[in-house]
C-alpha cells in the first residue's frame, strides 16, 4: 500500500468525525473513498494534508509518516473549490507549481502544458473569475496536477459535472493511475462512481465499513441470481426455495426475484424450479450495487444515513468536515 | 466539462513526467532544500508584489500620491516666488543708502525687498504685528521680526541683517571698509517668544500623515487579501503545501515591501521637488525628525501588519473585514487625532506623552512628540525598543489567532473567541 490511513480519530466537540478509520490505497488504481455525506471523508482527506489536526492515528506514505516533503509531491482538489479570483489562470497554475517546489522554467512549462491539456488553451491570461464554471473546475484540476503529483487526492471531483464531464474526469484519473500515480477520490454518490474506480473504501460514521475491489464487493460472498417467470408479477414461484439453496433478498416490481445463493446451491436446480412455474424470461447472475453493499453492511440506506447526519448537525449545532 | 482526452493519454502522461523530472529529483523524499521555508515565504511575498504592483488602482493611487507630494512641496515656494516683495519698515524714515541696502538684500536672497518709511518704532511694530511688514529695520541698531524661527531668520531679512550691519560698521569705524571681509550682523529680535521650528513641526506632521496613511491603507489590504483567500477557499489549497506562518509572513512582507517602496518614492519626490523649487520645507526639514519618522514607519507597520492579518482571518466574507479591523485601528485613530493638538500647541500633555511609549500608539505619537521638541532623542530610542518588543508579542498572538481561524468557516469569529481558542490549540 502506498498510502495508509491508520486509526484516524478526530472529534469536533461532541461530534465524532473520524472514529478509528483505517484503510490503505495501492498505487496504479483509481481508488474510490465512498460514504454518505457526513461519514468523515473530507476530514480524512484534509488530515492527509495536515490541514486538519488528528486527535489520534497516523497517515503514512510509502511506509513513512507523511511530512512536508512528502506533501509537496501530493496534489489536492478540495471539496470547496478555491482559486484566487482576480489572478490570471496561467499565473495561478504557475504559482502553485512553484509552491510545490518546481523551479521557474519547469513551472512555466508545466503550467502551459496542463492548461492546453485540459482544454483551456487561449485562456492563460484570463482572470479566473472571468472563466465559466466548467472552466474553473478545469483550472482547479490543473492546479492539482501541475507538479505531476505522486498522490492525487480529489474531494468529490464528480459533483456538479454533467455526464460528459464525468467521463472526462474519470478518463483523466484513469490515465494518471496508469502512469503509476496513486489516485484517491471521494464521492457520496456510491452507485454513480462504481464503474469509475477499481477499488473502494466505504466508510460510515468515521469507521471503515468495507474495502476492496469493486468487482469483489459487488459480487459479495454469496452470488446473486435474478430470476423472472413470465406472468408471475409477484414472484410467487420462489416461495418453494429452501434456505439451504438461497434466500430472496428482494422482489422487483416486475416480479424479478433477487436471490442470494448459498455456496452449495445448484443454480440449475433453481432454474428447474422456475421453469416448473412457467416460462423463464430472465435468469442471470447479477452484481449488487455499492449502495446495496453499504445497506447490507450498515443496516441503513445511504439516504437514511445522510438524513440522520443532517438532523444531528442541526441538533448539536456542530459542523464537521466540509463545514469546518 | 470536456477535458479533451481524445489524443492518446499515454503520450500525454509521459511528457508530463519528463517536464517535471527536474523538480522530482530535488523534491520527493530526497533532501529538503535548506532554504525551502524561506523560498516558499518569498514566493508568497513575490505574488503579492507582482499582483498588486500591476493592478491599475495601485498605479493610479501611487501616481496621485506622488503628484500630491510634489505639489504640496513645490507650490508654496513657486507661489512665494511670484508674490509681492518683502516690505521692510525703516524707523525714522528711509534714505537712499538704506533703501539701496534693502533692495540689494532682497536681490541677494533671490527675491525682492522694498523699503517703507515708518514714523516711529511703535507704528512700525503695529504694522509688523498686522502682517503689513516682513521686518522692521532700526538703522544702526537692530532688526525686528514678528517671531524668530528656531533655526534663525532666513531670506531677505537674514541678508539685510548682514548688509545693514556692514553699513553700520563702515560708518562707525573709519577704514573699516577694508575689514568687511569679517562680516558684521545686526542683532535680530522677535516681538513674540521664539517658536519651535515650524519646519520641524511640518516635517513631523508630514511624517505622521504618511505613517497613518501607510498603516491604514496597507493594513486594510492585508486584511482584505486574507479575507479573499479565506472566502474564495483558495487557502485550503495553499495550506496543503504551505505552512500558515509562511503564508502570513509572505503576505505581510510582500505588502510591506510595496508600502516601503511607495513611501520611498514619496520621500524622493519630496526631496527632488523641494530642492528644485527651493522649498523651505526641504531646507528646514529636521534630519532627526525624518530618521525618527522612518524608524517608526517600519516599526508601526511591523506592529500592525500581523494584527490586521489576524483580523482578516476572522471573517468568512470579504465584506466583513471592515468590522473586524476596526478594533485594530482604534489606537491608531486615537493617536492620530490627538497628534494634531500637539502639533498646533506648545507642549504635549501627560496623556499624549504616555501614548508615546505604548507600543500600539508610539508609531504615531513618538514622532510627533519628537518633532514638537517635547522629548529628547533617548526617549525616542526607548519608545522604539518598547515598540519592537511589543511587535514580537503581537506577532506571536496574531499568528496563533491566524493559524487557528484561517480554515474556519461559518459566522464571523469574535476576537475574544479567537484568542481563547488559539490559547487552547
Amino acid at each position: 500500500m502506498e498510502l495508509e490511513l491508520d486509526g484516524l480519530c478526530r472529534r469536533y466537540g461532541t461530534v465524532t468525525a473520524l472514529d478509528g478509520l483505517t484503510f490503505g490505497v495501492p498505487a496504479g488504481q483509481v481508488f474510490g473513498f465512498l460514504g454518505p455525506n457526513g461519514a468523515g471523508k473530507t476530514t480524512a482527506m484534509r488530515a492527509i494534508f495536515g490541514v486538519t489536526a488528528l486527535d489520534a492515528g497516523e497517515i503514512r506514505w510509502r511506509g513513512k509518516p507523511v511530512g512536508e516533503a512528502a506533501r509537496r509531491t501530493f496534489g489536492y482538489m478540495p471539496e470547496e473549490r478555491g482559486l484566487y479570483p482576480a489572478m490570471a489562470l496561467f499565473d495561478q497554475v504557475e504559482y502553485f507549481a512553484q509552491l510545490h517546489g518546481m523551479d521557474g522554467p519547469a513551472a512555466k512549462k508545466a503550467a502551459w502544458y496542463w492548461i492546453d491539456r485540459l482544454g483551456l488553451s487561449g485562456r492563460g491570461r484570463t482572470r479566473v473569475d472571468a472563466l465559466s464554471h466548467g472552466n474553473q473546475q478545469r483550472a482547479q484540476l490543473a492546479v492539482a496536477l501541475v507538479h505531476d503529483p505522486e498522490l492525487l487526492v480529489l474531494d468529490e471531483p464528480f459533483s456538479g459535472l454533467d455526464p460528459a464531464g464525468i467521463d472526462d474526469m474519470s478518463a483523466i484519473l484513469a490515465e494518471r493511475a496508469a502512469a503509476g500515480v496513486t489516485v484517491l477520490f471521494s464521492s457520496h454518490q456510491l452507485d454513480l462512481v462504481e464503474g469509475l474506480c477499481e477499488a473502494v473504501a466505504i466508510i460510515y460514521q468515521g469507521r471503515l465499513v468495507v474495502s476492496g475491489l469493486v468487482a469483489d464487493l459487488r459480487r459479495g460472498d454469496r452470488p446473486r441470481l435474478a430470476v423472472r417467470v413470465a406472468g408471475d408479477r409477484t414472484g410467487a414461484w420462489s416461495a418453494v426455495l429452501s434456505s439451504s439453496v438461497g434466500t430472496v433478498d428482494s422482489m422487483r416490481s416486475d416480479g424479478t426475484a433477487e436471490i442470494s445463493l448459498t455456496r452449495t446451491a445448484d443454480s440449475q436446480a433453481i432454474l428447474d424450479l422456475a421453469r416448473a412455474a412457467g416460462p423463464v424470461e430472465h435468469f442471470a447472475y447479477e452484481d449488487r450495487s455499492l449502495s446495496e453493499v453499504f445497506r447490507q453492511a450498515t443496516g441503513a440506506s445511504v439516504g437514511q444515513a445522510e438524513a440522520e447526519h443532517a438532523a444531528a448537525a442541526r441538533a448539536t449545532g456542530v459542523a464537521t468536515g466540509a463545514e469546518l | 466539462m470536456n477535458l479533451s482526452l481524445s489524443d492518446d493519454g499515454q503520450r500525454g502522461s509521459s511528457s508530463a513526467r519528463t517536464l517535471s523530472a527536474g523538480a522530482e529529483t530535488s523534491g520527493e523524499g530526497g533532501p529538503v532544500r535548506a532554504n525551502r521555508p524561506l523560498h516558499v515565504t518569498w514566493l508568497v511575498a513575490r505574488r503579492e508584489i507582482r499582483l498588486r504592483a500591476k493592478a491599475r488602482t495601485f498605479v493610479i493611487t501611487t501616481a496621485i500620491l506622488l503628484i500630491a507630494v510634489a505639489l504640496a512641496v513645490s507650490l508654496p515656494a513657486i507661489l512665494a516666488g511670484k508674490s509681492k516683495p518683502d516690505r521692510i519698515g525703516v524707523v525714522g524714515g528711509t534714505t537712499a543708502t538704506i533703501s539701496g541696502i534693502i533692495t540689494e538684500a532682497g536681490r541677494l536672497s533671490g527675491g525682492q525687498a522694498v523699503a517703507v518709511s515708518e514714523p516711529s518704532l511703535a507704528a512700525a511694530e503695529t504694522a509688523l504685528r498686522g502682517g503689513d511688514l516682513s521686518a522692521v529695520l532700526v538703522p544702526n541698531s537692530k532688526i525686528i521680526v514678528k517671531q524668530v524661527p528656531l533655526g534663525g531668520v532666513s531670506g531677505s531679512v537674514q541678508t539685510l541683517a548682514q548688509l545693514a550691519g556692514l553699513a553700520k560698521l563702515i560708518q562707525a569705524v573709519p577704514g573699516a571698509a577694508s575689514a568687511v571681509a569679517h562680516g558684521v550682523t545686526l542683532p535680530v529680535t522677535g516681538l513674540e517668544k521664539p517658536s519651535t521650528s515650524l519646519s520641524a513641526r511640518l516635517t513631523g506632521l508630514f511624517t505622521v500623515v504618511i505613517i497613518w496613511v501607510l498603516i491604514s491603507v496597507y493594513g486594510s489590504q492585508i486584511a482584505l487579501g486574507i479575507g479573499e483567500e479565506k472566502s474564495s477557499r483558495v487557502v485550503e489549497v495553499l495550506l496543503s503545501t504551505v505552512r500558515p506562518v509562511q503564508l502570513l509572513i509572505g503576505k505581510v512582507l510582500g505588502i510591506g515591501l510595496l508600502a516601503l517602496a511607495q513611501a520611498g518614492g514619496m520621500l524622493i519626490v519630496f526631496i527632488v521637488a523641494g530642492f528644485a523649487s527651493g522649498s523651505s520645507l526641504v531646507h528646514g526639514a529636521e534630519l532627526g525628525v525624518v530618521i525618527a519618522g522612518g524608524v517608526f514607519i517600519v516599526l508601526g507597520y511591523a506592529f500592525y501588519c500581523t494584527a490586521f492579518a489576524a483580523a482578516g482571518s476572522l471573517v468568512s466574507r470579504q465584506s466583513d473585514v471592515n468590522s473586524t479591523i476596526l478594533p485594530v485601528q482604534l489606537p491608531l485613530i486615537l493617536a492620530y487625532a490627538l497628534s494634531y493638538t500637539v502639533i498646533y500647541a506648545n507642549g504635549a500633555n501627560t496623556f499624549f506623552r504616555v501614548l508615546g511609549f505604548l507600543p500600539p500608539t508610539a508609531p504615531i505619537a513618538m514622532p510627533v512628540l519628537y518633532a514638537a521638541g517635547d522629548v529628547p532623542a533617548w526617549q525616542v530610542a526607548v519608545a522604539a525598543v518598547l515598540c519592537a518588543a511589543g511587535t514580537v508579542w503581537m506577532a506571536r498572538v496574531a499568528t496563533a489567532i491566524y493559524s487557528n481561524s484561517i480554515l474556519r468557516t461559518g459566522p464571523r469569529i469574535s476576537f475574544r473567541q479567537a484568542i481563547k481558542e488559539s490559547r487552547k490549540a
